[in-house]
């Protein structure tokens, strides 16, 4: 019981990699530039790799020096907007990035098409250039791509993704390290919309959630009451003679506008003759991207498309370029870019804000600074690229279409997932915090559910400890018989990424794919002795030992599993089959042979061997005691089989044939019974 | 602790009839595929009916109807309710095929095993998949898992892994193609290793294939001669399978300039070609990494096609000039299209016929496969033809007495209180198409929006169909209701009316046809053969060798062979014999045989302690860790102190309040029995001649034996273990040292 007592005492050092850290290097209480990293047990992780973008080359960079890019294993990405995927080329292709890269098959296709636009226009804007054209092309031979809901394993993390509503191939992504569930939901939406399905609620409860806080506690308008009251404005301002400007992001939103936009058109025959301007040739590009990967929106979709494609717009004109577009009347344009920062928008709002008929809707987040967020305080003036005063008299309307989660959704989502922990991310500092705050009071009262809520800073990383408990799965015949309390187990535990399982050697390749091996081994040595000869040194070594015949040729086996053949008068050879044990004995055979071979005695010198026998050891056992102990500590007579030795009041008894002592005392025990085995294991020859 | 596996086969065993086989693991009953031949054969349904109520899930493989037709039959006619599994693919191609099957039915003859309403209504019981999603199954399949994997041939295709417990794998992968093909990646069948069972098909066990390239070559000449001597041909093709590969690969030859093929026409004929191209261009996640990775980086997207136009019905073809290519199903020319055009084409002896697929023997493509050299065959000619004169009057006679009837039977009904009104109810079968058409006409108002093109026509002859508002009558119980209203075929219907714009072309087809007073003419017509007729392989299935390497590699435990010859399965077993592959046994049961794999799963679940892990001396062989374990069973909750972080582990503890998981814990030193170390992972010679000469020490193979340094040999003794051997010397135990370190030893 002692050593039961004693394991139950040790304090377990933390495992390495128990720790799960949660670091982000960009995102952390900030919008822009999403890249968390992610390392337990070993593995780690990056989550997105985006760009600010509101800066400009390497200051738009997330915080890559603050981690060992060598050693990311895996890299996931969740939908392909610029600060989430933005500085993916730079990351594979510049970096000694070596691990994978995964993204969603809409994802990578409009990837490639959007980057390749962000480079066009930061050509112009920077010199540090963070990538080419050639970089963002071959980046592309690195991404692997996965469906929603398809499992992938990699080296022990498994992960898989879930539709997030935000925007077409965008994915939430669930990591699983050793049993340890971690969700990332990138940028969600939980409330479907035109084309696209509602974030999906996993099925499996994650101990850590990674969520966005774009919009930290506010609430969004009802999904009818916003395209309501969208589709009203549009009428009113084309209705008044007016020009409706709508300011759009190429990819994401614009197509669900474009979608309600066409709807509305067609249940408005009297609208038929406005016309519905759309100017992106990047949206053109990757529309057939929109076309074809059906599979990844909602339903709604998916049985219209059995009858027509809902992207092939019946109202909606595409604008290759201003020279096309005529000025005559009212029409409506969507125009990128989203925030007028310059671009076709800003030279349209330029052109239309001094006329009270025209209309500017924005219907998407805006980063201050701009002049979309300008124009929402309804200034009187506002100054053009070319540095000119213009009177803005056109009407300005704000009506939020960007599918990000708002407070009830983020609420409800974690409410049914009760992950341990939550860790946020992407969302303005004071947003972030006011969220946390909010989270953390809905919980405040509640007995039997704790939820942990984080708000890290870029670089600082989050330490959550999981003693994730190993499992083994017990198999083939060591699990012949029901499991019994107390049984003992006796096998090969093997460890493959993080399962466990216990067999017996002789299981092995049913179960895995290696297989159970021996080596035997032989050695010859020179040996020009006699038989006899060797035969009496051996003795002196080994208890055991039998005369066999090998091949016809004589030969002697000790320990039971060496065995020295005598080959030739000039040779023997040693045969084992290895294990640690066994070579042991045959070194020891070797050393010797090589005694006998350099020490030749003439055959009739041969002393014959010192039998051990009993009264040999139990004298060699007195003189001992007596040497330890004084003479007087033993009598000289033994009795039958027993010994007895006193030290001062102590008495110990010896049996001699089991070697066993028995005494009042411990110490003395123990001392005496040390003694006595190793007087045992020195005077008697090995036994195997 | 024993997990019961059994095998029922209804069909496709020891012979080339469909695969439909019942998988019984536990108590869980699996249905595997569920094929209907050419021909409807009832036997094997009137044999799976009597299981149907057993049945708790279907598993399909691929899209065509060799593998699902029976569905439609057996949801819609057998009363099967439970849960389909399938890829969307396979859901939306498997739906085409199915639509075009009735249709090329319907046209000829009076068909009747299922509606399009049975094959909506099946349908919409598949659960949809995407590859490698696995899906947990629940109440009486605890415990199982369920995965789809790539299997090639056809787009979706699906190996179907079962897993219980997370230990027994039972792998289900019949027609499986290993081949990169245009438009699909290979199988992943080399994923799995030692399944403890594995359900393969012996169909092209003994075949062999030449090489793809030649076969593209046979086709493009075939081509070239026949248009070039003015000829039509004639492909045979399946609805929306095979036909997706030549489809890509003829519109790639007409591309390209050399080729000089842009002159002539290719079209694709079949009743729903446009469909099919639309959710084939909507599938590209599902295709091979080149069309990925093309659409990816040009969006090109292989089925937008330059030159092949999509036909519905034989005047939208016969607008297409001539000399033509067409495509058209069905592959086996037992009806559809293809044996419409063959009949028209057979006699000339410019045009050429390709056969694309061994269909079942007995289908026309078969025996024409098989005999080359036929040149005059008799076949059954079937024919829908408008009713005319006497008989069209006798039809319209027919329907006023039925009108009469009906409202002398409503007049009935609402005198006489009889809730037996027999004869209405059976007036309700043969109305029962109008009733059902009232309902499709309110679509086709919101389809008339739509922009499908093809469907104008139609659409201009029938833009409303008249619609019986039926009166609803009162007693004084109430609304009188209709029996059949709560039948079960009818509980489904609002569901299907929801489903409708899908079907929304096969419904106005069907109107068109049946709009008119028609009726089914049959008659035996000799055809002498002219044309020239060639089997080109398209089957994009795995062929013989390529199957016993894949075998080879997977090396199930036991092994289910199906669906083959008599010959292929015996060839099959008796390489799996000879070559030991398999441990457990091989199966070759025959239709109708049940069989029994139970194997006894030996496995139980425990916990390890941190202590006793971080106790063991790992080792590494490959990718896993091997560690000997000395550990003793403790069934005690020992609880330890929890810190707030352990959240992870209380959730685990909830789970198992069921049972208890025990604990495998540290032995006490004096108790750990010693135990003989193991050597795991035999390095190869070869590698290991490398490590030597990394250590530079020279060494040569001299007769298989290693030798080293001219004072050690390695070699493989007669038992196939490593052998070392030398004289005492150092380079002996560096050699030995070295050997060690190859293997992980326990």
């Amino acid at each position: 019981m002692a050593e039961e007592v004693r394991t139950e005492n040790v304090v377990i050092p933390a495992e390495e990699g128990e720790q799960l850290i949660i670091q982000p290097l960009g995102a952390g209480q900030e919008v822009g530039r999403s890249c968390i990293m992610l390392s337990f047990k070993g593995k780690k992780i990056m989550l997105d790799c985006g760009i600010h973008p509101g800066m400009n080359g390497y200051a738009s960079l997330p915080f890559l020096d603050s981690v060992d890019v060598e050693e990311i294993d895996l890299l996931l990405v969740s939908h392909f907007h610029l600060d989430h995927c933005g500085a993916l080329p730079f990351f594979l292709e510049k970096t000694k990035f070596k691990g994978r890269c995964f993204m969603t098959h809409a994802s990578k296709a409009i990837y490639r098409w959007l980057l390749s636009d962000y480079v066009k226009v930061s050509n112009i804007s920077t010199d540090d250039m963070l990538y080419s054209e050639a970089d963002l092309v071959n980046s592309m031979d690195k991404i692997e791509t996965v469906n929603f809901h398809q499992e992938t394993e990699i080296n022990g993390v498994k992960f898989w993704c879930y539709t997030a509503g935000h925007v077409l191939g965008a994915a939430m992504f669930m990591i699983e390290i050793a049993g340890v569930k971690i969700l990332y939901t990138g940028d969600y939406s939980r409330q479907e919309d035109r084309h696209l399905m509602a974030a999906e609620l996993p099925n499996v409860r994650p101990d850590v959630v990674i969520i966005e806080s774009t919009y930290g506690v506010h609430i969004h308008e009802k999904r009818e009451d916003r395209e309501g009251r969208f589709t009203g404005l549009v009428h009113d301002i084309v209705n008044r003679g007016g020009r409706c400007l709508i300011p759009v992001f190429a990819l994401g939103r614009a197509q669900e506008l474009l979608l309600i936009l066409d709807e509305y058109w067609s249940n408005h025959p009297e609208l038929h003759d406005i016309p519905i301007y759309y100017a992106s040739s990047l949206a053109k590009k990757c529309m057939s991207v929109y076309q074809t990967y059906i599979n990844a929106m909602n339903d709604k979709i998916k049985k219209q498309i059995t009858m027509s494609n809902p992207f092939v717009f019946k109202h909606i004109i595409n604008l290759k370029s201003m020279e096309q577009f005529e000025d005559i009347g009212p029409s409506v344009v969507l125009a990128s870019p989203g925030m007028m920062q310059s671009g076709l928008s800003r030279e349209l709002f330029e052109a239309w804000c001094t006329d009270k008929r025209n209309g500017c809707i924005i219907a998407g987040y805006c980063v201050e600074g701009t002049l979309a967020k300008h124009i929402l305080s309804e200034p009187e003036e506002i100054v053009t690229m070319t540095g000119q005063k213009l009177q803005m008299k056109c009407s300005v309307d704000y009506i939020s279409f960007s599918a990000h989660a708002d407070y009830q959704q983020t609420s409800e989502f974690l409410r049914e997932l009760k992950p341990p922990h939550v860790v946020l991310v992407h969302g303005e500092a004071n947003e972030m915090s006011r969220l946390k705050a909010a989270l953390v009071r809905e919980y405040e009262d509640n007995e039997e559910y704790k939820m942990d809520v984080h708000n890290p800073r870029n670089t600082v990383g989050v330490e959550l400890h999981f003693r994730g408990e190993k499992m083994a799965k017990v198999v083939g015949s060591l699990a012949a018989q029901k499991p019994k309390d107390g049984q003992q187990i006796s096998g090969i535990l093997v460890k493959r990424n993080f399962n466990y399982h216990v067999m017996a050697p002789e299981d092995l390749p049913n179960y895995t794919d290696l297989a159970m091996s021996t080596v035997t081994q032989r050695l010859s040595i020179a040996y020009t002795g006699t038989i006899p000869l060797l035969q009496f040194y051996l003795t002196q070594l080994a208890g055991d030992m039998e005369h066999i015949k090998v091949k016809e040729k004589p030969a002697l086996r000790v320990f039971k599993s060496v065995t020295i053949i005598f080959d030739s008068t000039r040779m023997v050879v040693v045969e084992w089959t290895s294990n640690p044990v066994t070579d042991m004995y045959a070194d020891a055979v070797v050393t010797v042979i090589l005694r006998a071979e350099r020490d030749p005695m003439p055959q009739k010198a041969v002393p014959r061997a010192i039998r051990v026998d009993k009264h040999h050891f139990q004298e060699c056992m007195l003189d001992m005691i007596q040497e330890m102990f004084g003479p007087d500590a033993t009598s000289k007579l033994i009795r039958g089989d027993k010994m007895t030795v006193t030290v001062d009041d102590n008495t110990a008894i010896v049996d001699l044939d089991t070697l066993e002592v028995t005494s009042a005392s411990e110490s003395l025990q123990s001392i005496v019974h040390t003694a006595v085995n190793r007087l045992h294991q020195a005077v008697t020859p090995l036994k195997s | 602790m024993t997990s019961i596996i059994k095998l029922h086969v209804f069909s496709g065993a020891l012979d080339e009839s469909p695969p439909c086989y019942l998988l019984q693991v536990d108590e869980f009953r699996f249905l595997l595929d569920c094929g209907w031949s050419e021909n409807f054969d009832m036997t094997m349904i009137k044999e799976l009916k009597r299981y149907v109520n057993q049945i708790d899930a279907v598993l399909l493989s691929y899209p065509d109807n060799i593998h699902l037709g029976a569905l439609p039959y057996l949801i819609g006619k057998c009363g099967l309710t439970c849960p389909i599994y399938a890829t969307i693919p396979v859901y939306k191609m498997g739906q085409m095929f199915m639509y075009d099957l009735y249709q090329s039915q319907h046209n000829t003859s009076d068909f009747d095993l299922f509606t399009l309403d049975d094959v909506d209504l099946a349908f919409d019981k598949i659960t949809q998949l995407k590859y490698s999603q696995t899906v947990t199954l629940k109440g009486k399949g605890h415990g199982l898992q369920i995965t789809p994997l790539p299997a090639g041939h056809m787009i979706g295709g699906t190996i179907w892994k079962i897993v219980k417990d997370g230990e027994e794998e039972i792998v289900y992968a019949v027609d499986y193609n290993h081949k990169k093909e245009r438009h699909l990646n290979g199988c992943s069948l080399e994923m799995f290793n030692r399944p403890s069972l594995m359900i393969t098909d012996t169909y092209n066990a003994s075949y062999t294939q030449s090489r793809r390239r030649l076969r593209d070559e046979q086709l493009m000449t075939t081509i070239l001669q026949t248009m070039r001597n003015d000829g039509n041909v004639l492909v045979a093709m399946d609805t929306a399978g095979r036909m997706l590969e030549l489809a890509q690969l003829l519109d790639q030859m007409w591309r390209s300039t050399e080729s000089g093929l842009s002159t002539y026409s290719l079209a694709l004929l079949n009743n729903v070609s446009f469909n099919v191209i639309e959710f084939a261009k909507s599938q590209v996640e599902w295709m091979s990494d080149k069309i990925m990775r093309a659409f990816e980086d040009n969006r090109n997207n292989p089925y937008q096609f330059k030159h092949l136009k999509l036909c519905h019905n034989l005047a939208e073809l016969s607008r297409i000039p001539e000399p033509k290519v067409v495509l058209a199903s069905t592959p086996d020319l037992q009806s559809g299209y293809s044996r419409d055009l063959f009949i028209a084409w057979c006699g000339n002896s410019k045009n050429s016929i390709v056969l694309t697929t061994r269909t079942s023997p007995g289908t026309l493509a078969r025996e024409l496969i098989d005999n080359p050299q036929l040149r005059c065959i008799t076949i059954d000619v079937q024919r829908r033809v408008k009713l005319e004169g006497a008989e069209l009057e006798e039809y319209q006679r027919k329907k006023q007495d039925k009108g009469s009837n009906d409202s002398r039977s409503k007049i009935q009904q609402m005198t006489i209180e009889d809730e037996s009104s027999d004869e209405s109810e059976a007036e309700m079968d043969v109305d029962g198409l109008y009733h059902l058409k009232g309902k499709h006409d309110l679509m086709m108002k919101s389809e008339g929006k739509a922009r499908t093109g093809f469907f104008k026509q139609a659409k201009k002859a029938y833009p409303m169909f008249h619609f019986h508002e039926e009166k609803i009558r009162w007693d004084e119980y109430g609304e009188i209701i209709k029996p059949e209203d709560y039948t079960i075929a009818e509980i489904v219907q609002p569901e299907e009316e929801v489903k409708k714009p899908e079907k929304g072309p096969e419904d106005e087809k069907m109107q068109e046809v049946t709009d008119l007073p028609t009726k089914c003419v049959s008659s035996t017509v000799t055809l002498d053969v002219n044309a020239r007729i060639q089997y080109i392989d398209f089957e994009g299935r795995s062929d013989g060798e390529s199957m016993r390497k894949i075998l080879e590699r997977v090396k199930p435990r036991q092994l289910v062979l199906v669906r083959g010859t008599p010959a292929a399965t015996e060839t099959l077993a008796e390489f799996c014999t000879s070559s030991s592959l398999i441990q457990g046994k091989i199966f070759q049961p025959k239709v109708g045989d049940s069989i029994d794999a139970t194997t006894e799963s030996r496995i139980f679940q425990a916990k390890l302690r941190d202590h006793l892990v971080t106790s063991l001396n790992f080792s590494t062989a490959r990718d896993v860790e091997l560690a000997w374990i000395d550990a003793q069973l403790n069934y005690i909750e020992n609880d330890e102190p929890v810190d707030s972080n352990t959240l992870l582990e209380e959730r685990n503890k909830k789970e198992k309040d069921s049972e208890i998981i025990p604990t495998l814990d540290c032995l006490p030193l004096n108790k750990v029995p010693t135990h003989t170390s193991v050597f795991i992972n035999e390095p190869k010679l070869s590698d290991f001649k490398l490590v030597l000469l990394q250590e530079k020490i020279p060494c040569v193979f001299v007769a298989g034996v290693l030798i080293c340094d001219n004072k050690v040999a390695v070699r493989r003794n007669k038992a196939g273990k490593i052998q070392l051997e030398g004289t005492l010397c150092n380079e002996y135990y560096r050699v030995r040292e070295l050997l060690y370190q190859q293997y992980a030893i326990v």
